[in-house]
């Protein structure tokens, strides 16, 4: 049929240009959604039984989910502050009048591209407790090897995902620093402000929102980093890197548990969706205008 | 002061390159200079041969063309929906537009991994496991592309879009004719950022495909180091061959991504 108005066919044209989408994120984003839902109610190896809320008291109950929560935790939170502090003091430096600003820059977005599976092979060679590459240079250069991988693993993993991760938060805090108009740190200057209170009292304010969206997408990553434990580690020694991902990966396609993973997954999504929603929130208050 | 800035951002680039060379370096070892106490940083003799090694220890070119086609084919989908839909919410008046924009912007919180499980469930029922089609649909177009898109179309005249339609022009023709040519740049942030990506992305590729044949790089890489768990300068090889093409396409683009991670910061 044909409509009538002019609005009703511009709507006619809306719909039919949106049908593709309409059926995609309707299939792939909340049917699953649905699903997870649904199959975290349920129990066995086909997740055909229903069991309520089992599955979450079980998991809330698991010293292994609560253990894989805590070290995701700890991920995360280290790996915001890391790229928040080594990402803004790379963008400061690089917002100097330095020569060669361009070529740094690009050197050091160069990991942020590469592939997971570049980073952890590499890295694992490098650290390895036995034949890593480090080991062979400090022994010959007659300094005692290291053992980070068995004494120190998470904070290892931690500061590999950093190498891979600060050259982006570089990027979006240099973006926010040459945002800030120019008259407020000349004021400052001619008010004798020194370089540390202009940084303290005009910058990192007026940084706020970039420093806002560099947290909400480092946690968002942080809490579902998966490749680390996957590759570099395999979740260990013992469970010391078992992050929630790895370790939800393992319950539903090692040990085949659909219904108990499905509702670690849940979890694992509303401590996002909070945490999410809760930084915005406290970014809305704190906002500056200029 | 400068020496100051200069030393920190030297040791940061250092910090960056040489592990990056040393796996250059690595992937032209023998395998005894991999495992010599006294490590080598350079090879006496480049092995190019390590590179011919790998093709015939793994289906690396299987590997090659999987991650093509599937990174290509995900790109080619994006380059297509994202502009459109972002056109419609820019440009349209519709029932329910606002609730359906809602709809789309929420997916943008959702993380994978909860998509991971029911996604594997849904390929296995329609036996799709370990196909392109299981590897390229959950990914054909995503809300921060079309979000992008939007923002990009939002700013250009309706009066273009009037005077096309008085002109006579159909719709489709509006949005090809009019519309798409202006997006270029917002179009070429896109391809280069979903290309990247999905070069690079392993949890799907690992979950889904089930055969060495139909794996994606970062997959078959990883997997065959743990096969061939001593073999580092094979390894260092393969991870050489997933690094160079994204390495080249950002050295030629990368005001196109420092642009787009300003712009939007995707992802």
């Amino acid at each position: 049929m044909r409509p009538r108005t002019l609005q009703g066919r511009y709507a006619q044209t809306a719909y039919l240009f949106l049908i593709p989408a309409i059926l995609f994120f309707a299939a792939f984003f909340y049917l699953p959604i649905g699903n997870v839902i649904a199959t975290s109610f349920r129990t066995g190896p086909q997740a055909d039984q229903w069991t309520g809320l089992g599955n979450y008291a079980q998991a809330l109950a698991d010293p292994a989910v609560r253990h894989s929560f805590l070290v995701t935790a700890v991920f995360a939170v280290m790996v915001v502050v890391g790229s928040i502090v080594l990402g803004l003091a790379l963008a400061l430096a690089l917002d100097q009048p330095l020569k060669g600003r361009v070529a740094f820059r690009v050197v050091l977005l160069v990991p942020y591209l590469t592939s997971v599976a570049i980073v952890g092979l590499l890295w694992r060679n490098i650290l390895d407790p036995e034949l890593g590459v480090l080991n062979r240079v400090l022994l010959a250069l007659g300094l005692p090897g290291q053992q980070w991988l068995n004494t120190a693993p998470l904070l290892t993993i931690i500061a590999v995902t950093l190498w891979q991760n600060v050259g982006y938060t570089m990027v979006l805090f240099l973006a926010g620093l040459q945002g800030i108009p120019e008259t407020y740190q000349e004021a400052a200057k001619i008010d004798g402000a020194d370089a540390w209170k202009r940084f303290w009292r005009i910058t990192l304010p007026l940084l706020a929102p970039t420093t806002l969206f560099v947290s909400v997408m480092a946690v968002i990553s942080g809490l579902q980093a998966f490749g680390q434990a996957y590759i570099i580690t395999n979740g260990g020694p013992g469970d010391a890197t078992d992050l929630s991902v790895f370790h939800i990966f393992n319950v539903a396609f090692r040990a085949r548990d659909f219904g108990y993973s499905s509702a670690q997954s849940v979890l694992l999504l509303i401590v996002i969706v909070a945490f999410t929603l809760v930084q915005l929130r406290a970014g809305r208050r704190g906002e500056v205008t200029y | 002061m400068r020496v100051l800035l200069y030393g920190l951002l030297g040791l940061a680039s250092l910090i960056t390159v040489v592990p990056l060379l040393y796996m250059v370096s690595l992937s032209l070892q023998t395998e005894a200079e991999t495992l010599s106490a006294n490590a080598v940083l350079v090879p006496d003799a480049p092995q190019w041969g390590n590179y011919a090694e790998l093709f015939t220890r793994a289906p690396f070119g299987n590997f090659i063309v999987n991650s093509l086609v599937v990174a290509g084919g995900i790109t080619l989908a994006h380059l297509l929906f994202d502009p459109l839909v972002g056109y419609v919410f820019a440009k349209f008046r519709f029932p329910l537009r606002n609730t359906l924009f809602v709809a789309l912007l929420a997916t943008a919180m959702v993380p994978f991994f909860v998509r991971m499980i029911p996604l594997y469930v849904l390929m296995a029922n329609m036996q799709w496991l370990n196909t392109y089609q299981a590897l390229i649909t959950p990914f054909l177009m995503d809300a921060f592309g079309i979000f992008l898109m939007r923002q990009f179309i939002q700013p250009i005249p309706d009066d273009l879009i009037h005077a096309a339609r008085i002109d006579g022009a159909s719709e489709l023709r509006i949005y090809w004719s009019v519309i798409l040519p202006q997006t270029r740049p917002a179009l070429a942030v896109l391809g280069l950022f979903t290309f990247v990506f999905q070069w690079n992305e392993f949890l799907w590729p690992l979950v889904a495909t089930t055969t060495p044949e139909m794996r994606t790089i970062p997959v078959g890489l990883t997997l065959f180091n743990q096969e061939y768990f001593t073999l580092w300068h094979l390894t260092a090889a393969g991870s050489v061959i997933l690094f160079v093409p994204t390495a080249v396409l950002f050295l030629f683009t990368q005001r196109y991504f420092v642009r787009g991670i300003a712009l939007t910061g995707l992802r």
